[in-house]
């Protein structure tokens, strides 16, 4: 019983001690690298290819130029919306290229032993290349850099491999791209001079803290009057980032006017919380997430944009890109690739290929996405 | 004789208002100084909203520690019951989604749980291996096996109907809330009165004692479990039934929550001693804190240390009781 009364106190002891720490120069959740926040309207510049090519070499490709190929989709796995989605962009660019045969296969499980099977097998059965999403960066390597070894041409997209074990990666979004779509959702539907929460996995997480240091950099910048009032962790847990984003709108009341989800679980919670809270069009919640959690906020109306990246887009890209590496039109050094109806994609981090902008899922398109 | 009678028998013999005046009044005691504490430094604490919110949004929690804290008190523990959460609410959802009738999906859970618990407490009681073994591999079937048939997607455009945990009775008590309430008294009442209740008692305290006063300890341990995933059934449709979206994956460290409630609210690790009506207000109190760290700006890192040190306190402070009884009843 005394312990019990000891812990009690303690916890009020800390509670006193603690009260100031809040007001510290980063926000909370963000790490401390540095950032570069792109520029605050939409020209988002090229970013200078500081970085010398570091992808792989396919070892003596049998030239295809504008003649077909075969090309296999091996995604983390199939079945599943999202890999529908890059599945069905990858098809549609082999349409549009006319030259090229694909077909997507893969695990039905998200398991590195079974894509790698797979990948073995097509090389064994033999394709001019290789599409894929890794379900390890660096288990995938070695099964990767054989295909290049046996001539074939590997590209990846969504989930990296090392460098060295494939050409060329399509990366669908950077961090200070995400950053600013999701600053300036927030500065259109809260205004510019909101004060906003933020509902994120744990302060340490890399991609959350990543992101977050980019919208404070990128905020600073661009939108020097919204006010960060608190980040809360709620570790990818439904219910807790439920509770956390229903306690931030409590703590704040009429002062908090918007919401940000870090996550795809919490940006659907903190819009049920919002809406529980009967606080739409009051605090706008914008976040990253998946269309299909978000369907039913969207068409409420409580929520208005959704910031990912459009897989369809993505998977497109990813097969442009091979059959630019195929023609000889995308080399190292290459500055950018043509990818057909997105136009010209640029080059960045060496040998990665940037989709652009990120995708803003609103009441006009969501419907079209199902994952 | 009185050595065998201490662990169990005489605290369940004690008069009720003493029993209470231990951890229950000591959580009760908490949970309004915290509240008032934390109110003096930002008074949106206290406001009708937030407290309703904590109660609303783990009312889970306290419904599946009531299951938990029976299963403690026979002397064994279930470490599964977060993964079988997950897994119940993915069936319950998964139903509803295909279209099955809304009372089909609110009982599935129910029924599915009273079998997956049934058949742990008996390997438990007539295979003889110990609860923390049986659970422990039921904790990974049922998060492999979960993954493995979800793929890990989501389960998303549930119809209105299914969300339990959205209806208010008279329009204002909040369902959860309402369950959580009903549940803890009933489970509380049937404890302490009726035979079958005080036998966990007994099966925890004294299984040879038990056995010599007609208990069947087997029977009675089966009986929890049954019991036990009866309230895990509808701690998942709770679960389930709160959002929009079902995850796929069980939430991690949920047993852990639920284990600490019955825990810091009095249940005796050691078996024979505890009341739900202390894991309902530990539940309580353990959100409280939750939010109550957002509230006073404290970092989310020291949850996890808060709730480490309440259990500490707690257990410390059982087998602290409990030597000072034994001591008494030697002396």
């Amino acid at each position: 019983m005394r312990s019990y009364l000891l812990t009690t106190a303690a916890a009020a002891a800390l509670a006193l001690a603690m009260n100031t720490g809040a007001s510290a120069a980063g926000w909370d959740g963000a790490d401390d690298l540095p950032t570069s926040p792109l520029a605050c309207d939409a020209s988002a510049p090229a970013a200078p290819a500081a970085k010398p090519y570091d992808g792989g070499k396919a070892v003596n490709a049998p030239d295809k130029a504008g003649k077909e190929i075969s090309v296999v989709d091996v995604p983390k796995l199939i079945g599943i919306g999202y890999f529908n989605a890059t599945s069905k962009g990858i098809a549609d660019a082999a349409k549009d290229l006319g030259n090229v045969k694909v077909k997507t296969d893969g695990p039905t499980e998200a398991k590195i032993d079974e894509q790698i099977k797979f990948i073995d097998n097509y090389i064994t059965s033999g394709v001019d290349g290789i599409l894929f999403a890794a379900n390890d960066p660096v288990a995938i390597a070695p099964v990767l850099k054989k295909a290049l070894s046996k001539g074939i041409h590997v590209v990846g997209y969504d989930a990296n491999s090392t460098p060295d074990a494939r050409e060329w990666f399509v990366n669908q979004a950077e961090f200070n791209g995400i950053a600013k779509a999701m600053m300036d959702s927030m500065a259109k539907e809260a205004g510019e001079d909101a004060a906003f929460g933020i509902v994120t996995s744990t302060f340490t997480t890399p991609n959350q803290a990543r992101w977050i240091a980019e919208m404070q950099a990128y905020g600073a910048k661009c939108h020097p009057k919204m006010k960060w009032l608190e980040t809360v962790e709620a570790q990818e847990d439904n219910v807790l980032s439920f509770n956390q984003a229903t306690t931030l709108l409590n703590k704040y009341g009429d002062k908090i006017k918007g919401l940000f989800g870090m996550t795809s679980v919490a940006t659907p919670a903190g819009a049920e919380a919002v809406t529980k809270a009967g606080l739409c069009g009051k605090v706008a919640e914008v976040g990253l997430a998946t269309p299909n959690a978000m369907k039913p906020y969207v068409h409420s109306g409580c929520v208005k944009s959704v910031v990912l990246w459009n897989p369809i887009d993505l998977g497109y890209a990813a097969m442009y890109v091979m059959r630019a590496v195929v023609d000889g039109k995308l080399k190292a050094g290459d500055a950018s690739v043509d990818a057909g109806k997105l136009g010209k994609l640029n080059v960045v981090n060496g040998s990665e290929i940037l989709l652009g902008a990120p995708y803003i899922y609103s009441k006009d398109n969501i419907d079209k996405f199902d994952f | 004789m009185s050595t065998i009678a201490l662990s169990g028998a005489s605290s369940a013999r004690a008069p009720f208002w003493r029993r209470l005046s231990s951890q229950e009044m000591l959580l009760a005691v908490a949970i309004v100084g915290l509240a008032l504490v934390v109110g003096l430094v930002n008074p949106r604490f206290l406001s009708a909203n937030n407290l309703a919110d904590i109660l609303l949004g783990n009312a889970y929690i306290a419904v599946a520690a009531i299951g938990m804290s029976m299963v403690i008190i026979t002397g064994n523990i279930d470490i599964s019951v977060g993964a079988l959460i997950g897994v119940l609410a993915t069936v319950s959802g998964s139903l509803a989604v295909a279209g099955a009738p809304i009372a089909v999906t609110w009982l599935a859970p129910l029924v599915f749980g009273m079998l997956v618990m049934g058949l742990q407490g008996a390997i438990v009681a007539y295979v003889g291996i110990p609860a923390i073994v049986v659970t422990l591999g039921m904790l990974s079937i049922l998060r492999g096996g979960l993954i493995s048939v979800t793929g890990g997607k989501w389960i998303t455009d549930l119809p209105d109907a299914f969300h339990l945990a959205d209806i208010e009775i008279f329009g204002f008590i909040p369902m959860p809330v309402a369950i959580m309430v009903v549940a803890t008294i009933l489970a509380a009442v049937w404890m302490r009165w009726w035979p079958l209740g005080r036998a966990i008692y007994a099966t925890g305290g004294n299984p040879e004692a038990a056995r010599l006063s007609g208990v069947s300890p087997r029977r009675t341990l089966v009986l929890v479990f049954v019991l036990h995933g009866f309230f895990a059934g509808v701690a998942a449709l709770l679960f389930a039934t709160q959002l929009r979206v079902i995850q796929s994956t069980t939430p991690s460290g949920l047993e852990f929550t639920i284990i600490t409630a019955s825990v810091v609210g009095g249940v005796s690790i050691l078996g024979g001693v505890g009341t739900v009506v202390g894991s309902t207000l530990a539940a309580i109190l353990i959100a409280e804190i939750t939010s109550a760290l957002v509230f006073i700006n404290i970092s989310p890192f020291w949850t996890h240390a808060l709730q480490g040190a309440l259990i500490l306190a707690t257990v410390i402070a059982d087998i602290e009781r409990r030597r000072r009884r034994l001591a008494g009843a030697i002396r």
